[in-house]
């Protein structure tokens, strides 16, 4: 455990020897999420009917997928050296714990549900406009919950 | 009138006052204009990528381009609206900040963007379909896109970290710092 907490504190000390560390990973996180969750919305909106109508949602849900992953994956690697900078500050924030649980949430629901009804032909058209607002629901909770952790 | 003192005339409206005076509305417009940017994005970052024909290849770019074109239209308007209320609850704030003015500098660039691409490439996808090739001028408007939005984003991140000289230390109340 102690090792652990020096290890930490020599993290933040790097992350914190340059004013420019914290701000400019924080245009990686924030253009890599918009990114991600901008083509994730991409095939929320074709499951409730709106946007690329010539093309099918499993055509969308397809071509997006692996630039969605660039962008979750550039997201996550961010987002861990901007907690690591300030690790108990991001802890005890009530909108970091939000986000956090909101992120894990539409994460797993991504590749589960959301993808198996997006790339399905037969899903009723109850189910496609109740994944698609769920999906959006969970994204935007944590672009508020990132956002306010600043604020509350 | 100065810029400055259309600026501290905004921000002394009524409706300005009101967003500046109540604890949450800043910050749920924040939030709503960064979920904006994040949903207009992905509409801009589709059709950069199908223009640079990395996705949705076996598509018509016709398709990707006129299917989002009201909903990139509609995005923008709200997204700006957001951000006219950032700017304007603050406006003075916002006016020695450089970082402000290089966003609104790479906004002019998207504007310009919009002036030399919309008749050559946006505004005739079909053409782009016609061509054996997706021509270099699609692919340059796509390469300029990416750029220009991600300086948008990156210098309205920056905005946040502007400290005016004689409040070095303090904290600073525009956007979040951290």
């Amino acid at each position: 455990m102690f090792v652990l907490l020096l290890l930490q504190n020599a993290i933040a000390d790097v992350l914190n020897s340059s004013e420019w560390v914290f701000p400019i990973t924080e245009c990686f996180h924030i253009t890599a999420f918009a990114w991600s969750i901008g083509l994730i919305a991409l095939v929320d909106f074709r499951l409730l009917g709106v946007g690329m109508k010539r093309e099918t949602t499993p055509q969308i849900a397809k071509a997006v997928a692996p630039w969605t992953l660039l962008g979750l994956a550039v997201v996550l690697l961010s987002g861990p050296v901007l907690f690591l900078s300030d690790p108990r500050m991001y802890l005890y924030n009530p909108s970091f714990r939000f986000k956090i649980g909101a992120l894990l949430i539409a994460i797993v629901f991504n590749y589960t549900i959301h993808r198996k009804v997006a790339l399905s032909d037969s899903a009723s058209a109850g189910v496609r406009v109740l994944v698609g607002v769920v999906s959006l629901a969970l994204w935007i909770s944590v672009v508020f919950g990132g956002l306010f952790i600043a604020f509350a | 009138m100065s810029i400055l003192s259309f600026f501290q005339w905004l921000q002394s409206t009524d409706f300005m006052t009101f967003i500046r005076e109540s604890g949450l509305t800043y910050p749920i417009i924040m939030s709503t204009h960064l979920t904006c940017i994040a949903i207009f994005g992905g509409m801009i970052v589709i059709t950069d990528l199908r223009l640079l024909g990395v996705a949705l290849q076996d598509r018509p770019i016709a398709d990707v381009v006129n299917g989002l074109r009201w909903w990139k239209r509609l995005g923008f308007v709200i997204m700006f609206s957001m951000g006219f209320m950032l700017l304007g609850s603050k406006a003075p704030e916002y006016y020695p900040n450089p970082y402000f003015w290089t966003k609104m500098s790479f906004l002019a660039l998207v504007f310009i963007h919009a002036m030399i691409f919309r008749p050559r490439v946006y505004n005739h996808p079909e053409k782009l379909d016609a061509s054996p090739v997706i021509p270099t001028r699609a692919k340059a408007a796509a390469t300029l896109s990416l750029v220009l939005w991600t300086g948008v984003v990156c210098a309205g991140r920056l905005i946040g970290y502007y400290e005016p000289p004689q409040q070095k230390g303090h904290v600073v109340s525009v956007g979040a710092s951290k």
